[in-house]
């Protein structure tokens, strides 16, 4: 119960505490005399209105406070209500601590449905059950992945893929990539990947192959000529962008890697424009660090075909009759099969293979 | 199975039992041609005779010393003190004799006897003749403490008793000789050492002793209708040994512990409980435990006066409502 | 009386003489702790009595009650044992010099609280009487003990049922420091109480062995024939003080003197010479008492103090003390 400044005469507006006939943690009997005060018409002891414990003095003997105002707390005896009506009880049980500790909770985070709003052992585990148990949990799709998921559907739905996969023998690429992989680094900032060498690959062998860059509408193959190679990025669990590099037939290995960097970039930043993640004419895919053997990727509709990197390893290879050691990956393409057949994919693998394995990439740096 | 009384079950699980082992005798007052005070020992005279059934003067030392003397030449003997208000009439017997001589003599004495006696309220009796004093036989190390909520458990810890090899200290409440319950036929022997869960309940553990448990069940029927509060009601049944494993179970699943005690409030046998609990169990209570008790008082010889001086079903269920969350 | 059981005698008399003042001398050199309460002067009545009792005879006395222990034959190195808190003691230094026991030999107990052993007599006096056989229990006490409340109660129940059990008052005249005439109602505080239980009144001279020894005969042979119990006041003198810590101030001059005249080892020594015992033959007794209790001494103080594990083994029949789960 709150003990407040009585009205002590008609016109009296305020009073001053004089006295506190008891302390915190006392007990007092209704009647008995609380505290004195003082008042411009008169001096009086003021009874307490309750019996109980005093479990709170709120205002110092001297204070003047106005008429009403509430100067003390009388809990009832023998309740736990040692607290303030009112204030949050912020005082935690030890099994709540045990669960806040073992859990590394902070108990602001939780709700508390106990009396005056304490935490309550159920409060803790409701909130543990909620948060991360592995039960049943609702993740509504980011708006990349809500569109990532419908194409991918579409594609698979409406295109009959087809796999094939070369093994290729990157030891040439490799031995120009990392001789010019430091100067690289010094001058351009980021490191020289393998990508824009298959990117460069891609693009010359598509030149001979030019229904790999096509698009199928209604009974026909519309090819494209000018190649945008479509770049995949991995934004993690919110889906894939795939930013395009226009007209990649016409890049080098050097401006290859730079427009792909700068669009992976700004990928991760969100910052691209409609037009950087669109018209892709061929799409490709790189698994690469994540050491996959192969992939099977979808196709980007209206595209037909998209081809996969994925993992170069140093593996045992027969070159000539001889055993060697060689960074071999696996180059996987996924075709649209109403668009072309396996042998004319399977050649256009080839082609691709051959560029890299025999290409003077040196003379590309 | 029968349905008996808790005053029936006494004579039957003293007749079982003499039945069973012929060194049984049975020594009080009036407790032989008058088959009690309280009814409880009607038929056990005729059935067994003078020889091992014995009616004694009113001399509470000399039925206890006679109990103890008898019991360490090879009898097994079976003593009343019929209002256990006379405990302390002949406590020297009981506390400092029986309790310590296996002690001081090294395990060469041997004392398997019972002491059975009617304890607690509700006979109007008045202050000397109504106590619940099962925490003074629980304070003193050597004594084995007993006392039985049901008439099942009369006879099953009655014979639990009789034939444990130490002094048993057997508690009847005389308020609940007329209550009935089930009881299968045939021989019944309990565990000492073992309390029971009579209610399993989610929110608050009450745990309570005797005529206690019968108003505990009342007041958590009450607490789920009228709060939706679920409580587990244990009946401890025994003191000592103390079946202190079932205790903790109980409370760690809910955090909350209540005692419910007849006593008198210092040093009730729920303080004890509480002791262990705050002290085994701390990281698992929700909050502080609270004792029901007996203000710390004589009681009362009127009626309503001795009713409200314990713990009524209305104090169990407004204690535990208003420390509730 | 035949020789033989003369000789019997004086070697009891001796064996308590000695060893009880083997202890006093053991505890001037501080290895008796606490107190000890010495029969030196009182030794004809444990004596007497203890030829006369069958080896399943039970005997239960006070805290003055080395003399009846030994008297029935404990071993001396056990009582010396105990004495000084060693393993080897009778009861592994559990009880202590108060609370001397040994089973195996019918010494029931020596017990502290005045009085409280004469029901628990009675109690194995009754349990005899259940099992039909025709044992007898013996029990002693000083002059004190006849104001006290259990005293009472005893007598009385022992005379109601009939109980084979011989009360024996050694009246040597002080209640711990006070003469006994001055706080009881009747000039021979057990002899003349007699007729309250409808007993005979029986005063004997507790200094002579033999008088002793013939009064246990018929009491005894009364008590297996099944006739009842009897009460025996026999007077004596304690040439120590009440205790160990006692000097004994509180005598009038001269009384020791008195009383030292009629010595009951000396006395009884002078007859068997004047009956025309060899000297040799009482010699050889003394002799090999001195020896007996010389090698007890020695035993007993190598044997180890008692191990601090024991402390909690023994409060119940499995030999722990465990009170919960």
């Amino acid at each position: 119960m709150d003990v407040v400044m009585p009205q002590l005469g008609e016109t009296v507006k305020e009073g001053t505490v004089i006295a506190w006939r008891k302390k915190v943690g006392e007990r007092v009997e209704k009647d008995e005399p609380l505290f004195e005060v003082n008042t411009d018409k008169v001096d009086m002891d003021v009874p307490s209105p309750a019996t109980g414990v005093v479990s709170a003095i709120l205002v110092a003997e001297g204070a003047t406070v106005r008429v009403g105002e509430k100067l003390a707390v009388i809990s009832e005896p023998g309740s736990q209500a040692t607290r303030e009506p009112g204030v949050q009880e912020t005082r935690l049980s030890p099994v709540v601590r045990k669960l806040l500790a073992e859990h590394g909770l902070d108990a602001a985070a939780i709700q508390g449905t106990g009396a005056g709003g304490r935490i309550t052992r159920d409060d803790v585990l409701a909130h543990l059950a909620e948060r991360g148990a592995p039960q049943r949990k609702v993740v509504p799709f980011s708006r990349i992945r809500k569109v990532t998921a419908e194409r991918m559907a579409l594609s698979w739905r409406t295109i009959p893929h087809v796999l094939q996969a070369v093994e290729v023998d990157f030891l040439p690429v490799e031995e120009v990539r990392l001789a010019a992989a430091e100067a690289w680094k010094a001058k351009e900032g980021f490191n020289l990947t393998l990508l824009p060498f298959v990117a460069h690959a891609v693009c010359a062998a598509i030149r001979e192959f030019p229904n790999v860059n096509a698009s199928v509408e209604g009974d026909g193959l519309v090819l494209h000529g000018a190649v945008h190679l479509g770049v995949a990025v991995d934004l993690g669990t919110e889906g894939l962008l795939v930013p395009v590099v226009k007209d990649a037939g016409n890049l080098g290995v050097a401006d290859l890697a730079r427009r792909m960097r700068g669009l992976a970039e700004k990928a991760r930043d969100k910052r691209l424009s409609a037009d950087e993640v669109s018209g892709a004419t061929y799409t490709i895919s790189n698994s690469g660090k994540f050491g996959t053997l192969l992939t099977a990727p979808i196709i980007d509709p209206p595209q037909v075909a998209i081809l996969s990197l994925d993992a170069v390893t140093k593996r045992p290879a027969v070159v000539g009759d001889a055993l060697a050691v060689r960074p071999i990956g696996v180059l996987a393409q996924s075709f649209d099969h109403r668009a072309f057949d396996g042998a004319y994919s399977a050649s256009f693998l080839r082609r691709v293979k051959e560029i890299l394995e025999g290409r003077d990439w040196a003379r590309d740096l | 199975m029968a349905e008996l009384t808790y005053r029936d079950a006494v004579a039957a699980g003293i007749a079982q039992e003499m039945a069973r082992d012929e060194s049984v005798v049975f020594l009080g007052e009036d407790i032989g041609a008058a088959g009690g005070v309280f009814k409880t020992t009607l038929g056990l005279l005729e059935r067994f005779g003078p020889r091992r059934v014995r009616d004694t003067p009113i001399s509470e030392q000399a039925i206890i010393g006679a109990a103890m003397g008898a019991a360490m030449t090879g009898l097994r003997p079976i003593a009343e003190i019929m209002f256990s208000d006379f405990f302390a009439v002949c406590w020297d017997m009981i506390a400092n004799e029986i309790a310590k001589t296996r002690y001081m003599t090294a395990g060469q004495i041997a004392l398997p006897l019972v002491i059975r006696t009617a304890n607690g309220y509700g006979s109007r009796f008045g202050a000397q003749h109504s106590q619940s004093v099962e925490n003074w036989a629980m304070a003193i190390p050597g004594l084995k403490v007993v006392a039985p909520s049901t008439p099942l458990d009369v006879k099953g810890l009655l014979a639990a008793a009789v034939r444990d090899p130490d002094p048993v200290i057997f508690f009847e409440h005389k308020g609940l000789y007329s209550t009935k319950g089930e009881v299968p036929d045939g021989e019944i022997v309990d565990r000492l050492g073992t309390a029971k869960v009579v209610r399993q309940g989610e929110d608050v553990t009450i745990v309570a002793l005797a005529a206690m448990v019968p108003k505990s069940l009342q007041a958590a029927e009450r607490l789920a209708a009228e709060d939706g509060i679920s409580a587990t009601v244990v009946d401890v049944r025994s003191l000592v040994p103390l079946d202190t494993k079932t205790i903790f179970e109980e409370v760690r699943k809910t955090g909350r512990l209540y005692t419910v005690e007849e006593n008198p409030r210092l040093c009730g046998w729920g303080a004890e409980i509480a002791s262990l609990v705050a002290e085994e169990c701390f990281y698992d209570l929700d909050g502080p435990i609270v004792r029901i008790t007996t203000p710390h008082v004589p009681l009362p010889a009127a009626d309503l006066l001795e009713d409200n001086a314990v713990p009524t079903v209305d104090r169990i269920v407004e204690t535990v409502r208003r420390n509730a969350g | 009386m035949d020789r033989a059981t003369r000789l019997a005698l004086y070697r009891s008399l001796v064996e308590i003489r000695v060893l009880e003042k083997r202890a006093y001398d053991l505890f001037l050199q501080n290895l008796v702790k606490g107190t000890s309460h010495l029969s030196l002067g009182q030794e004809a009545v444990a004596a007497g009595f203890a030829v006369a009792m069958r080896k399943d005879d039970y005997t239960f006395c006070t805290y003055r009650g080395h003399a009846h222990t030994l008297a029935r034959g404990a071993p001396m190195v056990g009582v010396l044992g105990e004495l000084m808190g060693r393993k080897c003691g009778l009861m592994g230094g559990k009880g202590g010099s108060m609370h001397l026991t040994s089973v195996e030999h019918g010494a029931m107990g020596s017990y502290a609280i005045v009085g409280a052993h004469l029901p628990v007599a009675a109690g194995a006096a009754w349990s005899a009487q259940v099992r039909g056989t025709d044992q007898v229990s013996v029990c002693f006490f000083g002059d004190g003990t006849t104001n006290i409340g259990a005293f009472h109660e005893a007598l009385n129940l022992a005379a109601v049922w009939k109980l084979p059990v011989i009360f024996v008052c050694e009246n040597n005249q002080y209640m711990e420091y006070t003469p006994i005439r001055e706080v009881t109602a009747v000039a021979n505080p057990a002899a003349d109480r007699a007729c309250a239980y409808g007993l005979e009144k029986i005063l004997i001279d507790g200094n002579d062995a033999d008088v002793v020894h013939r009064t246990a005969r018929e009491c005894i042979g009364k008590a297996r024939d099944g006739g009842g119990p009897s009460l025996v006041e026999a007077l004596t003198y304690r040439t120590s003080g009440h205790s160990r810590a006692d000097p004994g101030k509180y005598r009038p001059a001269g009384e020791l003197d008195d009383w030292l005249k009629k010595d009951p080892v000396v006395l009884y020594r002078v007859r068997l010479v004047g009956m025309g015992i060899e000297e040799n033959a009482l010699r050889d007794i003394e002799r090999a008492v001195e020896r007996a209790v010389d090698e007890a001494t020695e035993a007993a103080k190598a044997c180890p103090p008692s191990g601090v594990e024991v402390i909690e083994k023994d409060v119940w029949a499995d030999g722990g003390s465990s009170w919960r789960n």
